[in-house]
């Protein structure tokens, strides 16, 4: 594998430039969150006249945003608690447990992954219905369809991480007296901590990021979740950019060092579904 | 085994999950189509109404407007994202210098949440204040600075650049996932024979990489179909649902406008749409797979 030196100058200016425009749309966004209104209307361009916070201070006046991540943080881990726990259930007895007949696993399995081609905006107004009826509001309501809309992604990764597990292990637990729930808390569990981690994220990523179903939802502003708010910002005060500039800049930031963090599991989370199809 | 693979057993594990998945995802799906059947306002009670929703929707220009930016949409991902970021991705592949702090830059609008998506690229984007207009005018390219959003032509095309942003550096991680899976030898063994880059790359990479294409031309169809935010925060479907695509016209129609019958007609008419494309392409993937072995 010889490159010339000249083609490799070229591509790492290439890979310079691309990157370069990749980011800048997020460093514009960070400028006109420093200018004021008129500034941002006048003369786009031009540097920030005086480089303040006084965006975020007004910005945070507006709209709590401790509110937003508060209810945003409690519907995640509402979701969560429920969600990986049954999930991961639920593919331990797809991956691990004998059928009499196979093909019931196979389709149950077929099944459980239809969701992968189901849109979340034919469901909204079902949901918000079956919501209705039950009477699950506002917050709460959003646990169900996140859950619902997640079953498919992490019986994919769940089934072919369990899958990889020596089945003996089971056997051995079960002869020393484990219970089938000791068993998969003490044991399988553990093992799985790589594939819990990457669906954990991922879900934490749809959930922080999720809009359609949280529009639908949340009505009344003191439940609005950080998407949800950022779209009542733009709704009622549209002249307002340098403000949600600023509300923008405070939800990515911390969504970006989760990302630092945890690159690894988030890249691994997403391109799982596709390189395993 | 026996007693881990009771009946019993396999109920406690799987119906926590198959209750949920059924009532909130399945379940939902007929309740659509249930009310695509419908005349429902929301006040009182659903009337049946037949056939009306689907009639009415094929004589409704701004559904016409909306499949037609839907294919565009469409299109247009599979060029710059089928296309565009398999190049990023073997320029990725290179082993230059910190091409890993460029590929986790490059993937970080993926994790950002749609909606600020919208915002950032409505700064961007208009004509007045964004920034794409006012670096043309400053440098005196006045007849480029075009009505990127907001007009009734290159509101789709802008979407698609938006989603080719949003997606570069993820389906670009996927390429090289991809990439790293074809051995070196190969590659070797064609540069002992004098094969070039472009001859390596249609020769070698391209036809190694299949399963990746046909993996990635799946997300982009699902995932282009879904553009729902981006739309909202940019245009909000107008000026007069002239840039409104399948999912906002739908949602707009349901929760907007109120008219749930209709709304679900059109979402269930989207999803029809969006299998029967799926079907086709792999329906094309796989012939093109038995023609090759």
């Amino acid at each position: 594998m010889v490159t010339h030196r000249s083609t490799r100058t070229l591509m790492y200016v290439a890979l310079a430039l691309i990157t370069f425009l990749v980011i800048l749309p997020l460093i514009w966004l960070v400028f006109i969150s420093l200018k004021d209104n008129a500034e941002i209307m006048r003369d786009p361009l031009s540097l920030p006249a005086s480089a303040s916070f006084s965006n975020y201070a007004a910005a945070l006046e507006k709209l709590d945003l401790g509110l937003l991540y508060r209810n945003t943080a409690l519907v995640a881990l509402v979701t969560l608690a429920i969600e990986i726990p049954i999930t991961f259930a639920s593919a331990f007895a797809l991956a691990r447990l004998d059928y009499k007949r196979g093909k019931v696993r196979a389709a149950l399995y077929t099944f459980m992954l239809i969701g992968l081609a189901i849109s979340p905006f034919i469901l909204l107004f079902p949901i918000y219905r079956i919501n209705h009826f039950i009477g699950l509001r506002e917050k709460i309501g959003l646990v169900m369809p996140y859950i619902s809309t997640s079953v498919s992604f992490n019986t994919l990764l769940f089934v072919n991480y369990l899958r990889t597990v020596p089945r003996e292990i089971d056997e051995a637990c079960i002869i020393d007296g484990a219970s089938l729930g000791q068993l998969i808390v003490r044991v399988i569990a553990p093992i799985a901590r790589p594939v819990l981690a990457t669906v954990i994220i991922f879900n934490l990523l749809y959930i922080w990021n999720e809009y359609p179903f949280a529009s639908i939802m949340l009505n009344d502003s003191a439940n609005y979740t950080l998407s949800r708010g950022i779209a009542f910002l733009r709704g009622r005060y549209s002249v307002d950019y340098a403000g949600i500039a600023a509300y923008s800049v405070m939800i990515i930031v911390p969504e970006l060092i989760l990302y630092i963090i945890f690159q690894r599991n988030v890249m691994e989370g997403m391109t799982a579904g596709a390189v395993k199809g | 085994m026996g007693w881990l693979s009771k009946t019993r057993n396999k109920v406690i594990l799987l119906a926590p999950t198959l209750a949920v998945y059924i009532v909130y995802l399945i379940v939902p799906v007929f309740i659509a189509i249930y009310y695509s059947f419908m005349r429902y306002s929301g006040i009182s009670k659903p009337r049946f109404y037949g056939w009306n929703n689907y009639i009415r929707l094929f004589n409704d220009p701004s559904f016409g407007i909306a499949l037609k930016n839907t294919c565009i949409i469409l299109v247009m991902s599979l060029i710059l994202l089928g296309v565009g970021s398999f190049f990023v991705a073997l320029l990725l592949n290179q082993r230059l210098r910190f091409s890993n702090v460029s590929k986790a830059l490059l993937f970080s609008p993926a994790i950002i949440a749609s909606i600020i998506v919208g915002v950032i690229w409505g700064y961007i984007l208009d004509p007045v204040t964004g920034l794409i207009n006012n670096v043309l005018r400053s440098i005196g390219l006045d007849a480029l600075a075009l009505e990127w959003i907001g007009g009734d032509t290159l509101s789709p095309y802008s979407i698609s650049v938006v989603y080719f942003w949003q997606q570069v550096g993820y389906i670009a991680a996927i390429y090289v996932a991809g990439l790293k899976t074809i051995p070196t030898e190969v590659y070797e063994a064609s540069a002992v024979d004098g094969a070039n880059f472009w001859q390596r790359l249609i020769c070698i990479t391209v036809p190694m990489m299949k399963g990746t294409f046909i993996s990635v031309g799946v997300l982009i169809i699902t995932g282009s179909m879904k553009i729902f935010e981006v739309v909202q925060q940019l245009t909000g479907g107008g000026p007069t649902h002239y840039s409104e695509t399948l999912v906002t016209y739908s949602y707009d129609m349901t929760f907007a406008s109120g008219e749930y019958g209709y709304g679900m007609a059109l979402a269930t008419v989207t999803f029809l749409i969006s299998f029967v494309i799926m079907g086709a392409y792999m329906f094309i993937t796989r012939e093109h797979g038995e023609r090759r072995l």
